[in-house]
């Protein structure tokens, strides 16, 4: 407890304490942090004050006690107290707004910075939607027992001056109140888990509502057409009815809760009325210390069941800290509390493409690569190749064949379980963080732009127009920019629902080209593009290798427009497997053939069955497809 | 054009004053709750009968303890007197009564909160369930413009901000306003110089929060925004996380981040410090009112005119008098949110599907016969002037036979399906199933004789039972397993960690695309339909998967009527009669082997492309030439 006071800490020890990580977080504006433990000191515990000049004002009045000063002046001073609290409180939220929102930002901006930077290969544990549950309610969990650490020393300043105020008027009573007080800790201490709980469930029964309502109508055609609107609506009543069990469940618990510290309240003044009434036939208890004690006994209680709700904190930011570990898999908690410049004040400078040079890619050998999928099945088995420099090597077999796992693992997406890579000879240690331009880089599967214009989405960064330019039309992308309202400066809405399915492919590869690195990897590009899209873009795509082979001669130069000398390409279409140098068929994760395509043709019956499905290429390839029309 | 979509009311309903709707909306609702909600009122009444004793009690408290003091630090006779020391009028009798009193005041009020909740959400219940029965009603014209987080927002989001209206609305603003009106009573009673002052009081506290209360409403609505534009970014990147890292998009992505994150910052603490002029206003004036009653007792007090337990009890009514004020200026603004969302149920429940429901008659068991007589179709919600999506469709499929549709994307394929589903009715001819026009039918009788498998398969999260049965209980378990085997996810089935009762996942998760296939079909064997209406998957699907899917087809097709609709030449080659569509006209139709033999055919001709490179998309002017 007394951490917060001490210097703050120099170095970390293996598994830090949840106290010291909130230290080391806290600590990074300090000056902040002290200036909010002093508002809000004065703010919890200048009550404490107007509770005696209460006393003073009833004593007076009634003549029961001898007092310096005339009721008038209690009631002056009381009134100074009072506006000198709002002044803090105004001050206080300002300050503690401030100081909150930078500690949670700053904590986000680890995470995401983790996840997306630091070397190694990341799975998020869970769905996107799972991580940003931990993103936002762990974070705040934390937050929330920063604040606590704030609000409480002026609470228990409080607390001992009341107290022992009342302790000097009567200590048998004192110690009497006492008692319904701590039992209100244990009471409430105990039900709190319950409350959390049932709320937990009221909203996992309300997203099960919504979930159904959402589904519902998102099939209506599906439901309509079946006939069974009845059956669905009786679901619908049933998920409802569970809904309002538990939420009568959570409002009779917060009831209860509620109860509990109100009447301990009641029975405590109850005592203090049967006691008083002894006292005050002796003549040792008068109205003003009875005014005391009821204007000091609700903030008491409020005090206690704070402490309880905090040591229930105290452990749920243990847990939370333990659950950002796990999302960030080998960061530890050191990471989440580390310092960030964040620029809130005049807002960041302008971004430094933090662009390394690298040397050409002569080769790319692999060797034994395997790897596991998260429920330990075998994904890859012992795949070796090697892509040869300027090569165009496809990858295909069956869906659910290992074909994106392969290249995946490669890149370093995945986390691998046995084999090596070499890239010109060099072992590559880390390919997560070897696996980036200007080396290589990626579109995957399916590709995902951000909320921003299609610029943003395609440049990331990079400024080059001339570049950027170039990286359109080798992606076919340039009538679908003509075509857009503006252009470039088109905003493709949240995951780029805004463009078609072919039109976010495309940004896709052309963001891959505008990061003019030496080997581009293509994983299964294609499944949106109608065939005539497709064939544009490989011939685009092989112009662009006959320049930078003709021109790599003379001095090994790499600054082509949209480098990419070297092609590895996951797909089943005749388009890509037509110009393949090299074919690598996968098989229930095992490469069970390589060569070129007419060797492979020869023995692999896999790849007869799919160059034989390849052929009737479907009649209706463009996206969008018929459901959305008419 | 006229008729395909539901009609909107044509005028704007009324604009009845937001409190009378409010009380019709109340009287539907809570009228078969008349029990719970008398219940809930003799709570309330009682809470707030008791509430009022409590200040009383401590004043003859005092009044009894400060006279005792002033008899010369002795208790007065007529105390020791009494018999047994909890005796009423004695100092630990009134003890005693304060503590049972507040006890049950404290209980009622829990219970009147409780009691109010139930009923509530009883009420809210019952109202999301008619819409959502309203809704399923609707025709497709209605749901096309849709989306589904609409359909929330308007099934339960408005109704949800009227739950606070049904719960909490008599409770706390009766409540309020009762106990408001008991404490002044109670104080102009007392002195009429004490109850005016309070009144005035309370008036300019009403007055005062009523300005404040919207105050910081934009910049919260700005706050949430900029929380939900932080979230969106951290939820994008991390979704695509793969293209970012294998990029080296890590850098620039943290830096736009900065962006957000100002944002953030800046309209989060606008918002706090707003929302706390709101709050802190209220609590200025809390003391403000608190240390003038404090002041005029000390006054009335110091002349003599009141008692000190009675300067006391005054200061307590004063207390008192905080939380209704706030709790009737919040319901106040609630209600303000409520009448929009009245509004727009109302609005709701008064849109009238364009669909008549009266048809009775059911149709005959085996295969159906489909006959189109002069059909045109076009949406209602299509731009003036734009051709009819079909026109002049005339054909009749007889029982049994299998009928492939090909066409361009927008030349009226899937058009022509719904109609046969009645999700429209045409415009002009009619659509008759085994001879009976489709108004004439009855509506869920027609649904389940015609089955549809889509490319486009919707699974709900629930469990593998209930995606297949669309939640129909009835159906029992074996028929279920049956079904599943029979489309050849026995194996599947077999596998599942608790067989039927597995959830599904959000969007399938847990199941391939070609099982999620599978499941449709299984959906279409269960109703044993008359006619199957198949939209071929056209994409995504492995070689092995689509030879499972090859089966089921020609198992679904056998003894059943049935229309294709095709994105494979290979697929057509089941059809017993080719049709092509071409801008919702029939630009062929015939016996599927005599159109091939005739190389002046469409159908001729796209087979000879078919067997060149490509399909029907890749050379869009296939069709135009024909």
């Amino acid at each position: 407890m007394t951490t917060l006071t001490t210097a703050p800490p120099t170095a970390a020890r293996a598994t830090p304490g949840t106290l010291r990580l909130l230290l080391t977080l806290a600590w990074h504006r300090r000056a902040l942090l002290l200036l909010n433990v002093a508002i809000w000191l004065l703010v919890h515990a200048s009550p404490v004050l107007v509770g005696l000049f209460m006393k003073g004002i009833f004593d007076t009045l009634s003549g029961q006690a001898t007092a310096a000063l005339s009721p008038w002046a209690f009631l002056v001073l009381a009134l100074a107290v009072d506006v000198m609290r709002i002044g803090a409180l105004a001050g206080g939220v300002y300050a503690w707004a401030s100081y909150w929102s930078e500690v949670i930002l700053r904590m986000r901006r680890n995470l995401l910075a983790y996840l997306l930077t630091a070397p190694g290969s990341r799975r998020l544990p869970d769905s996107p939607s799972e991580a940003i549950s931990r993103f936002r309610d762990d974070v705040d969990d934390i937050a929330q027992y920063l604040e606590h650490w704030v609000d409480m020393w002026g609470l228990v300043l409080f607390a001992v001056i009341a107290l022992a105020v009342m302790f000097q008027v009567d200590p048998l009573m004192t110690a009497l109140i006492c008692l319904p007080l701590l039992l209100t800790l244990l009471l409430t201490n105990a039900l709190r888990p319950h409350i959390r709980r049932v709320r937990r469930a009221m909203r996992e029964a309300t997203g099960r509502v919504t979930d159904f309502v959402g589904e519902t109508f998102n099939a209506i055609q599906a439901v309509q057409g079946s006939g069974r609107e009845e059956a669905v609506l009786a679901e619908f009543e049933r998920r409802n009815g569970v809904r309002r069990r538990t939420a009568l469940t959570d409002a009779l618990l917060a009831e209860v809760f509620k109860s509990v510290n109100d009447n301990m309240v009641n029975v405590a003044t109850g005592i203090i009325l049967l006691i008083g009434a002894g006292a005050m036939q002796r003549g040792s208890f008068t109205v003003g210390d009875f005014a005391l004690f009821v204007t000091f006994l609700p903030r008491l209680t409020e005090t206690i069941s704070f402490l309880g709700a905090m040591m229930v904190q105290h452990k749920r930011t243990g847990v939370a800290f333990e659950r950002l570990s796990a999302l960030l898999q080998d960061g530890g908690p050191e990471t989440v509390v580390a310092g960030a410049e964040l620029h809130l004040r005049h807002g960041p400078p302008p971004f430094v493409d933090p662009r390394r040079a690298s040397e050409p890619l002569r080769s790319l050998r692999v060797e034994g690569l395997s790897a596991r999928h998260g429920d330990g099945a075998l994904a890859l088995d012992d795949v070796s190749f090697e892509l040869p420099r300027g090569s165009f090597t496809v990858v295909t077999g069956r869906v659910g064949s290992g074909k994106s796992t392969l290249v995946r693992v490669l890149m370093g997406l995945l986390p691998r379980e046995a084999g090596a890579i070499w890239w010109n000879g060099t072992l590559v240690e880390d390919p997560a963080s070897w696996f980036v331009p200007p080396r290589s880089a990626y579109t995957s599967q399916v590709p995902r732009l951000f909320s921003d214009t299609l610029r943003e989405n395609v440049a990331m960064g990079r400024a080059d127009p001339a570049h950027l330019r170039r990286a359109i039309e080798l992606a076919v992308m340039e009538r679908d920019v003509e075509v857009l309202h503006h252009g470039l400066e088109t905003e493709v809405g949240s995951r780029g629902v805004r463009l078609s399915g072919g039109q976010v492919q495309r940004s896709a590869a052309a963001r891959m080209f505008m990061r003019e690195a030496e080997l581009l990897v293509f994983d299964d590009l294609s499944s949106a593009l109608d065939v005539e899209t497709e064939r544009q873009l490989w011939e685009g795509v092989f112009a662009q290798r006959g320049k930078v082979e003709g021109a790599a001669a003379p001095d090994g130069a790499t600054a082509l427009p949209c480098g990419g000398s070297t092609c590895l390409v996951v797909s089943h279409r005749r388009a890509a497997l037509e110009r393949a140098d090299q074919v690598l068929v996968m098989d229930a994760g095992r490469l069970v053939a390589r060569g070129s395509l007419r060797e492979v043709l020869s023995h692999s019956s896999v790849l007869r069955e799919i160059w034989g499905e390849a052929r009737g290429e479907a009649l209706e390839a463009r996206p969008g497809g018929p459901t959305s029309a008419c | 054009m006229t008729t395909a979509t539901a009609t909107e009311p044509a005028t704007p309903p009324p604009r009845a004053p937001s409190l009378r709707r409010y009380g019709r909306m109340l009287g539907r609702y809570l009228r078969p709750q008349w029990r719970a909600a008398t219940a809930l009122a003799l709570l309330l009444l009682s809470s707030i009968g008791l509430q009022l004793l409590v200040p009383q009690i401590l004043r003859r408290f005092i009044d009894a303890a400060g006279v005792s003091a002033a008899g010369g630090g002795g208790i007065d006779a007529a105390m020791l007197a009494a018999p047994v020391w909890w005796a009423p009028g004695g100092l630990a009798g009134l003890a005693l009564l304060f503590m049972v009193v507040a006890l049950l005041t404290q209980l009622l009020g829990a219970a009147a909160t409780y009691a109010g909740a139930a009923v509530g959400w009883t009420a809210t219940n019952a109202l999301r369930g008619d819409l959502a029965r309203h809704c399923l009603g609707l025709d497709l014209g209605f749901h096309k413009t849709r989306t589904a987080g609409e359909m929330i927002e308007r099934i339960d989001g408005d109704v949800t901000a009227l739950s606070d209206f049904f719960a909490q609305f008599s409770v706390r603003v009766l409540g309020g306003v009762l106990l408001l009106a008991g404490i002044l009573t109670v104080l102009w009673f007392e002195n009429v110089w004490i109850g005016a002052a309070m009144t005035l009081f309370m008036l300019l506290e009403f007055a005062v929060l009523a300005r404040t209360r919207e105050v910081a409403v934009p910049a919260t609505t700005l706050e949430r925004e900029a929380h939900a534009k932080l979230f969106g970014f951290i939820e994008e990147r991390l979704a695509g996380i793969e293209d970012v890292r294998a990029n080296g998009g890590g850098p620039h992505a943290l830096h736009r981040f900065l962006v957000p994150v100002r944002t953030f910052f800046f309209h989060t603490r606008r918002a706090w410090m707003l929302r706390s002029v709101v709050w802190l206003s209220s609590y200025g004036l809390f003391v403000l009112g608190s240390l003038v009653t404090l002041g005029a007792s000390i006054h009335l007090v110091t002349i003599g005119a009141i008692t000190l337990g009675t300067g006391y009890m005054v200061f307590q009514y004063m207390i008192m008098l905080q939380a209704p004020i706030e709790q009737i200026t919040q319901q106040m603004q609630h209600l303000q949110r409520a009448g929009a969302s009245i509004g727009r149920v109302d609005e709701l429940l008064r849109t009238q599907s364009a669909l008549a429901r009266d048809g009775e008659r059911r149709l005959p068991a085996g295969p159906l016969e489909v006959h189109f007589e002069a059909v045109r179709f076009g949406y209602a919600d299509a731009p003036p002037r734009t051709p009819p999506i079909l026109d002049g469709i005339d054909f009749r499929l007889a029982p049994g036979r299998v009928l492939g549709l090909l066409g361009r994307t927008g030349s009226g394929k899937t058009t022509l399906t719904r109609l046969l589903f009645r999700f429209y009715d045409p415009d002009a001819g009619s659509v008759r199933l085994a001879g009976i026009p489709t108004p004439a039918l009855d509506l869920d009788d027609l649904r389940r004789r015609v089955g549809m498998v889509t490319q486009d398969v919707q699974l709900f999260q629930a469990s593998v039972r209930e995606n297949l049965s669309f939640f129909d209980r009835a159906i029992p378990d074996q028929r279920l397993r049956d079904v599943l085997h029979e489309v050849g996810l026995g194996e599947w089935l077999e596998h599942l960690p608790d067989g039927l009762d597995t959830l599904v996942k959000a969007a399938g998760g847990n199941l391939s695309a070609g099982e999620a296939q599978l499941l449709a079909f299984a959906r279409v064997f269960l109703e044993d339909p008359g006619l199957v209406i198949l939209d071929e998957p056209s994409s995504r699907l492995d070689p092995v998967t689509e030879r499972h899917l090859e089966r089921c087809i020609e198992r679904l097709l056998r003894g059943r009527t049935a229309i294709i609709i095709a994105h494979r030449l290979e697929t057509v080659e089941r059809a017993d009669e080719v049709m092509i569509l071409d801008a919702g006209r029939i630009a062929e139709h015939g016996e599927r082997r005599r159109l091939a033999a005739d190389p002046g055919s469409r159908y001729a001709r796209l087979l000879a492309a078919g067997r060149g490179r490509g399909g029907l998309e890749a050379h869009p002017d296939l069709l135009e030439l024909a």
